[in-house]
């Protein structure tokens, strides 16, 4: 199947100075976030066991990504035996031609989709699509993004960017239903669609969350009921997976469970934790005729070869450090481009999309909160410089001992005035009225050569020596 | 087969690039699993007393969580009185038809019998020219469809989350929990576990892997706009639960 056109992907300083802008955006992020936050600090209060169940984990996770081959090995003896057909993906565009391939053959038209990253990550619609099929996300923040032909922007709450407000017109649009901005109005009304169209599909597609090497079982979380749907229904089923996805036991699960809703949504568990093992069996009524589980690498096993990135494999997808990552807060999941914003996604980003992700790692203050809140502590911020590093040495190199030398220089040159009370303040007082053309409210907008950097792509510099007013709250 | 092992062989060559760090975990796992696992049958011998004391405490453990995830306890009902308490909830719902799957420690033929009496149309898998063929799977999902409320037995209950297991069956499809607005689940207070990783041990590896299992917690919800609770998006909107409290031990 040849490849969608190439779009000209945005530049990322461009698309985040847009976000930062965007204050109606950035408030309705603060507003979802904020709610997100305090549902897990409340959780986290009432189960004092979280913190030793995030050590057991992550040490779960260590060992297992730590024999991982061995691991795929019996996974993939474990489901075959079950009656599953497994396909293993080099990368995205082989996961594509597969499930393409399955899907044509089994002469599937009608698809539905659980909300699955994986399946973004391979861009897997727009090609059933041009296959003349037709595909129906069923995870609500997927169907309301889908109707509006946008990307999901946060990997958890596909539409955290849109308010009520906003869902209510595009349903009055789309569905021709009166406009209400209530949530249980719309829900109802995305129910009573979505009915109907589980009811006829053939072909079911999911996300897998765990995939158990001991029992060759698939495990499924989710709160709505549309991936207990997708399993169920269709005649075909089609699970796509991570290499990274595996855990070795049935007896590690419940560690993972224990932490991984209470850190994603707050709760403590999801609605629905299923498992699947296998396609239908004699006599059952249930489940898919044929079940296929495609597990790709796309670029993991790369990430599996650099020691610094191994533990990038280890997340949970649990979307909290999205939510508590400040610059994530102030641009919004699109600014980054990719099906993986936020912290976690701007260290996996790079390694699954090469250099059109390659200034994601540079968007962050490092300030840690990702890796506070990590429910297996992954060490975003040092993963971070660490491909801040390799991209720099990637470039033209800098003149080390003559910007040494410039930068020694200016520094003290400043100190010879910080020291001195009163020059300082009387060099403070000169500067800011030579600047005063170029700054507004208190903050300038434009600097001089090589200090113009810090007032680009949305950088607030207080003019110096001025009185401001006090900061206006966004 | 190739392609395959090609994979193995890259994430094979990517783990060489630096040394595994830790040692197999296995001591956890067992140690946890051994800790929290209360076994179906414990071998000490237990007074009947301290037996109903530990029941009772779950069971009450479990009605507080289930309400706190939106789900409505019925009260714990001895074997006999379980067909009038269905029956008296299909009622007050006004429900028209029922379908029910085969029970665990229950007999579901008498309670379908006994909801047939009360003027409600009963769905049994298999029978109505439901069945595993086609014609069958697609008269049942039909009459699943149209139904007001689902019932079927728990494997087991999980307290420290108000978690039903409900595993699947050939008269106990999984669809019976998805498709109707409302669902009852039915568990024996004598299968409720402490938490999840007792109740994952309990029920045990041989039924993950040959049967289709769901843990349910609540009716179904979605938190997609705005961060706002809604209960009901695909699955049900309400979930009750019953508790069957056996006299023997």
């Amino acid at each position: 199947m040849a490849a969608a056109k190439p779009v000209p992907i945005p530049d990322f300083l461009e698309t985040s100075r847009k976000g930062v802008a965007d204050a109606d955006l950035r408030r309705k992020l603060e507003n979802s976030t904020g709610r997100h936050l305090d549902h897990v600090a409340h959780m986290r209060a009432e189960f004092p066991g979280y913190d030793g169940e995030r050590d057991v984990a992550r040490s779960i996770k260590e060992d297992a990504i730590g024999r991982l081959d061995e691991l795929l090995i019996e996974l993939k003896k474990k489901l075959e035996a079950n009656g599953c057909s497994v396909f293993v993906a080099a990368d995205a565009a082989e996961a594509r031609d597969y499930i393409l391939k399955v899907a044509t053959t089994a002469g599937a038209k009608r698809v539905v989709k659980g909300k699955s990253m994986t399946t973004e990550e391979i861009d897997l619609n727009p090609a059933l699509e041009q296959a003349g099929m037709k595909v129906v996300e069923t995870d609500l923040g997927e169907y309301i993004v889908q109707l509006r032909r946008e990307r999901p922007s946060h990997i958890i709450t596909p539409a955290i960017h849109l308010s009520k407000e906003d869902i209510g017109r595009l349903f009055a649009d789309q569905l021709g239903i009166p406009y209400s901005a209530e949530p249980e109005v719309l829900t109802a009304a995305a129910r009573e669609r979505l009915r109907s169209i589980f009811l006829d599909a053939d072909l079911g597609i999911t996300g897998v969350n765990f995939a158990i090497a001991e029992t060759g079982t698939l495990v499924l979380i989710e709160n709505e009921g549309n991936g207990r749907f997708s399993s169920t229904l269709p005649e075909t089923f089609i699970a796509v997976m991570g290499i990274e996805k595996v855990i070795p036991k049935l007896a590690d699960l419940s560690h993972f469970l224990e932490i991984l809703a209470r850190t994603g949504t707050g709760q403590k568990l999801t609605t629905y934790t299923n498992f699947i093992s296998g396609p239908r069996r004699d006599g059952e009524m249930d489940g898919p005729r044929a079940m296929h589980v495609v597990i790709m690498d796309n670029g993991r096993s790369a990430m599996l070869a650099d020691p610094v990135m191994r533990e990038a494999l280890y997340c949970l997808r649990c979307g909290a450090c999205l939510n508590v990552c400040p610059v994530y807060r102030r641009i919004g999941g699109h600014a980054y481009n990719s099906p993986y914003p936020g912290p976690i996604g701007s260290i996996v980003s790079p390694n699954l999309f090469g250099s059109a992700a390659a200034k994601l790692p540079f968007a962050s203050t490092l300030c840690g909160a990702c890796r506070d809140i990590c429910p297996v502590k992954i060490d975003i911020p040092r993963i971070l410089l660490h491909l801040r590093a390799k991209e720099n040495a990637a470039e033209p190199p800098i003149k080390w001992p003559r910007d040494a030398r410039r930068a020694r220089a200016g520094v003290r040159r400043f100190a010879s005035m910080a020291r001195y009370p009163r020059t300082f303040r009387l060099i403070s007082r000169i500067g800011g009225l030579m600047l005063r053309p170029f700054s507004r409210d208190g903050y300038l907008k434009w600097m001089p050569g090589a200090f113009k950097n810090w007032t680009r792509y949305g950088r607030d510099f207080p003019a110096p020596g001025i009185r401001r007013k006090p900061a206006d709250k966004v | 087969m190739s392609a395959f092992h090609k994979m193995i062989a890259t994430v094979k060559s990517a783990l060489e690039v630096a040394p595994r760090a830790s040692s197999p975990h296995a001591p956890f796992t067992a140690d946890a699993v051994s800790a929290s696992a209360t076994p179906m049958h414990s071998p000490r011998q237990l007074l009947p007393v301290a037996q109903l004391a530990r029941r009772a405490e779950l069971t009450a453990q479990f009605a507080r969580e289930l309400d706190a995830v939106g789900g409505v306890f019925l009260g714990a009902v001895t074997p006999d009185e379980v067909r009038m308490r269905v029956v008296s909830l299909a009622r007050e719902l006004g429900a028209r038809t029922a379908a029910i799957g085969a029970g665990v420690t229950l007999d579901a033929d008498s309670i379908a019998r006994a909801l047939e009496h009360a003027g409600v149309a009963v769905i049994w898998p298999g029978a109505q020219g439901t069945g595993p063929d086609d014609a069958g799977r697609a008269a049942f999902r039909g009459h699943l469809a149209g139904c007001d409320l689902g019932i079927a037995e728990a494997d087991a209950g999980i307290a420290s989350t108000g978690t039903l297991a409900v595993v699947g069956a050939p008269n106990r499809p999984n669809s019976l929990t998805l498709l109707p607005p409302n669902n009852l689940i039915i568990v024996n207070a004598d299968r409720m576990r402490p938490d999840l990783a007792a109740a994952i041990a309990g029920i045990g590896a041989e039924t993950f892997t040959t049967k289709r299992v769901a843990l349910i917690t609540g009716p179904s919800r979605t938190a997609d706009i705005e961060k706002m609770i809604v209960l009901g998006v695909h699955g049900p909107k309400k979930l009750y639960v019953l508790a069957i409290w056996p006299h023997e031990a």
